[in-house]
């Protein structure tokens, strides 16, 4: 049995069918990413969840107990708010301390809870400043020191980094990734930033219009995407419909193909390597995006995007002709 | 259960009350009460607004009460809109000050208004004076105690309240704006005709029909002047419910259904013109 | 071209500070002087203050002011927030009835809601028919949409929904939410709508001189008493109220500007 068990959920908002029968196991200790864009359901989920929202239907199991209509303050689960929701009126010490004041502990206990989530989060010294006298990224630390000080059976984070700016979000991910080992929590993330999703997770559920469409570790979710829309949410997939693959690779296909950007084999002299299809393009257009070139190429009438490393030596101009090579088992059927 | 989980609806209880005895009902009974006969028998009838509109008397509290209402608003509101453009044309410290005399006159209205003219342009006002001793004629004979006097009076509330809900309108405007048109071959008047005042119209229409709310219903200032000499709505209103003359409730009623009449039309502009400026922001 | 806009813009806001302060400034020197027949005063005194202060009426007058604007902002803060706390932790959708009740009084202002409370309640039962009742209910409605636009700003700008939502993940239950952890954090916003009340509440005349009649004489009564008697004293009179209203207004206006500069700091 699954440490959280999600059993055909259901919500409403009025007509609105948001969630649509959902099934989800959570085993302990993993860390959790519900991803997809905005209005697909994973934060209504997230919420279900912490019973800040009701489910219209189904049950949900949080370590063999049934959750599903319990009040938020008797579920034992602790929650990152995007907009971090600091107690304005009280200092980092009293918001930490906030909680576990409710439950009564004593004031030893107290306080050595939250010195040391203090420390985990690396704000030694903040702890009598005011939330509104600290930096957007300091209170999101805040933030989730006091989402674990209460010792959660799980940790929610509902899209805790994206309103902190991109330097910022990378330190922050590696703290949350490294407070999560370390505690030995179990934690749901809620994100619409697939790179952030795959720095994070151990398993990505890619929600797309109240459905899961795809569940699985990163890698394969990212290299072996089980529908269009996850094709096109994650990663920078050529798309093609099956009459462009036939001009692309003179075969038949059924059904949509991605394909990677970065599996295109490009040259100037005919390409001689194995299992291949092999073609000729012209360069449409080139961007430079850091690291990596992406040129637009025209090949057999067909548009594709190819990824190539930055190496001076090898760059295409536009209009150059360029002959190009495809792996088989890079045409992922979708 | 299922009581106790809705036992949180008693937290309503003490406004919903507050709000149903005195403000609906009240609100009601007197609409009601508008259209029965007078004298308090039961039944349906125009008679009390038809005596409104017919009678000299009445006729004339209206159109005295709309006239100096909407008179008193565009004169207000055009000085508020010179006071407003200035101060968002940036005088420093000259603006700072403005800006607090005018949240201090916004307090000073009613009665205490209607004295301060008293004593300067009443008949034995001190400038009513200086102009007898120095023949100044139009200080001499102002016409304080008539609609001309309550006019200056109503124009002196209106400035400050329309010059600091104008204010906020014009920060919304912005310099670029007025580049954008001196780019494009335009002037200033161009900017204003063709940027300035269609970009404020909303606020402007807004203020507007706060002013003449505010007007409309004033009646300290009238009342302290002129007591019930003179042809307003506020205080042909009153004076059906309280003081000497005969008591008429239900025309008393018809008089003030005319008047919130009026009221809602204004507050109903407004709030047509507002969501506009709340959006833009 | 620059200096002439700007001269121009001075210019005009001197006039109409010259406009505006005039009535008030004549007030002033009016109370302090025994005579002001010709340009310039004669006779400086302040016996017209001296007399005042010395008037127990006086005194009473202002008392009862206190009394009558205390007591209805006091209910009418107490009862908006009881209802914001079923609006935002329950109904959120009810916020629409709630605006259109709080927007009333605007197209009843001045001297009509009075009337009709009186036109309804001089002849009903006892606790309805009692002058305080009226008066103290009726201040209470015009004071409604000040009071329920300061406190729904306040809860809008500390985001209560959210502070709400934090509180229950950590424990706390929605009662003990709204009541010990949103309205500590509203209470000095809440503060500045009270305290234009309170200004609107004591300059008011209509109400009281409709509901009360000379049965209680505020601050605003006790002044138009006056003014039948003593030009100098009333402008005293004038001119102490105005100062106090302006202590408050002031007041609510510094509040606010350091609330301002708290946020922008945030």
């Amino acid at each position: 049995m699954a440490y959280i068990e999600f059993q055909n959920i259901d919500k409403f908002y009025g007509k609105n069918h948001v969630l649509k029968g959902i099934n989800l196991n959570i085993e302990k200790g993993d860390f959790v990413t519900l991803l997809g864009p905005s209005g697909c359901g994973k934060s209504t989920l997230l919420r279900c969840l912490a019973g800040l929202e009701q489910t219209s239907s189904g049950k949900i199991i949080l370590d063999k107990e049934d959750i599903t209509h319990k009040d938020p303050k008797d579920r034992n689960i602790g929650m990152v708010f995007q907009h971090y929701s600091l107690f304005p009126n009280m200092t980092v010490k009293e918001n930490l301390a906030f909680g576990l004041k409710l439950q009564k502990l004593p004031a030893a206990e107290i306080e050595k809870r939250v010195k040391d989530s203090i420390e985990m989060v690396e704000l030694i010294g903040k702890e009598d400043e005011y939330p509104a006298s600290l930096s957007g990224g300091q209170q999101q630390r805040v933030a989730l020191a006091r989402g674990i000080v209460m010792r959660p059976k799980v940790l929610l984070l509902d899209e805790p980094l994206s309103a902190i700016d991109a330097k910022l979000r990378k330190s922050l991910q590696t703290s949350i990734r490294e407070i999560h080992k370390e505690l030995g929590l179990t934690s749901v993330f809620v994100t619409h930033d697939q790179d952030e999703a795959m720095v994070m997770s151990d398993v990505i559920n890619l929600f797309h219009d109240g459905v899961i469409e795809q569940s699985g570790n990163p890698v394969d979710i990212y290299t072996k995407p089980e529908t269009s829309f996850a094709a096109g949410f994650i990663g920078n997939y050529n798309i093609l419909k099956p009459e462009e693959m036939k001009k692309l690779t003179g075969k038949e296909w059924q059904g949509d193909v991605a394909i990677r950007p970065e599996t295109f084999l490009l040259s100037n002299t005919p390409i001689t390597s194995g299992e291949s299809y092999k073609m000729q393009g012209v360069i449409l257009d080139r961007v430079t995006r850091g690291n990596v070139l992406r040129y637009k190429i025209l090949v057999n009438d067909v548009e594709v995007q190819a990824d190539l490393l930055f190496r001076s030596a090898s760059m295409y101009q536009i209009g150059d002709s360029v002959q190009v090579a495809l792996a088989n088992h890079n045409c992922v059927c979708l | 259960m299922k009581f106790k989980k809705r036992t949180y609806l008693f937290a309503i209880v003490p406004f919903l009350a507050l709000c149903i005895l005195f403000e609906i009902v009240p609100v009601i009974y007197t609409i009601i009460r508008s259209f029965m006969p007078e004298g308090g028998e039961l039944g349906f009838t125009l008679d009390n607004f038809i005596n409104i509109f017919s009678k000299a008397l009445y006729q004339k509290a209206i159109i005295n009460s709309l006239w100096i209402s909407i008179l008193s608003s565009v004169i207000g509101m055009i000085i508020a809109f010179f006071g407003a453009k200035a101060v968002h044309e940036g005088a420093g410290r000259l603006k700072q000050i403005f800006m607090s005399i005018l949240n201090m006159v916004s307090n000073f209205s009613g009665v205490p208004l209607a004295f301060a003219y008293i004593i300067m342009l009443g008949n034995i006002g001190v400038m009513t004076m200086i102009g007898k001793n120095y023949g100044i004629e139009f200080l001499a004979n102002f016409p304080l105690y008539s609609v001309w006097g309550l006019l200056l009076i109503y124009v002196y509330f209106q400035i400050p309240l329309a010059t600091l809900l104008l204010i906020p309108a014009f920060e919304s405007i912005r310099t670029e704006w007025k580049e954008a048109v001196a780019l494009l071959g335009g002037n200033k008047t161009t900017f204003w005709t063709k940027v300035g005042i269609p970009v404020l119209l909303p606020s402007i229409l807004g203020t507007f029909s706060v002013l003449f709310a505010n007007a409309l219903a004033a009646y300290a200032s009238a009342y302290a002047l002129l007591m019930n000499n003179v042809s307003l709505l506020p205080i042909r209103l009153s004076e059906q419910f309280v003081g000497d003359i005969l008591q008429r409730p239900e025309f008393g009623s018809a008089i003030a259904v005319v008047m919130m009449f009026f009221m809602v039309i204004a507050i109903f502009i407004q709030n047509k013109v507002t969501p506009k400026q709340g959006g833009r922001h | 071209m620059e200096k002439k806009k700007h001269i121009g813009s001075k210019a005009i806001i001197l006039l109409v500070i010259i406009y505006l302060m005039l009535p008030l400034v004549m007030t002033l020197v009016y109370s302090l002087f025994k005579e002001w027949i010709d340009v310039v005063p004669t006779g400086f005194s302040i016996a017209a203050y001296a007399e005042l202060f010395g008037d127990s009426a006086f005194w009473m007058a202002i008392g009862r002011t206190i009394i009558i604007s205390v007591l209805p902002i006091f209910l009418c803060t107490v009862f908006v927030l009881l209802t914001m706390y079923v609006i935002v932790v329950y109904h959120p959708e009810w916020d629409r009835f709630m605006q259109i009740l709080c927007t009333i009084p605007y197209a009843i202002q001045g001297v009509i809601l009075p009337i009709c409370v009186l036109s309804l309640y001089t002849s009903a039962p006892k606790p309805f028919s009692d002058r305080m009742v009226m008066l103290v209910a009726t201040y209470m409605v015009v004071i409604l949409p000040y009071i329920y636009q300061g406190i729904k700003n306040n809860l809008t700008g500390v985001g209560a929904g959210r502070l709400i939502e934090a509180a229950q993940m950590l424990g706390a239950s929605k009662l003990f939410a709204f009541f010990r952890v949103v309205i500590p954090n509203i209470m000095s916003g809440v503060t500045v709508s009270v305290m234009l009340a309170m200004a609107i509440v004591f300059g008011d005349f209509v109400i009281i001189n409709t509901l009360a009649g000379g049965h209680f004489t505020t601050a605003q009564m006790y002044m138009y008493d006056v003014m039948k008697k003593s030009g100098q004293r009333t402008c005293a009179v004038i001119v102490v109220l105005f100062v106090v209203t302006l202590l408050i207004s002031g007041g609510a206006f510094l509040l606010q500007g350091r609330q301002g500069k708290r946020k922008e700091r945030g």
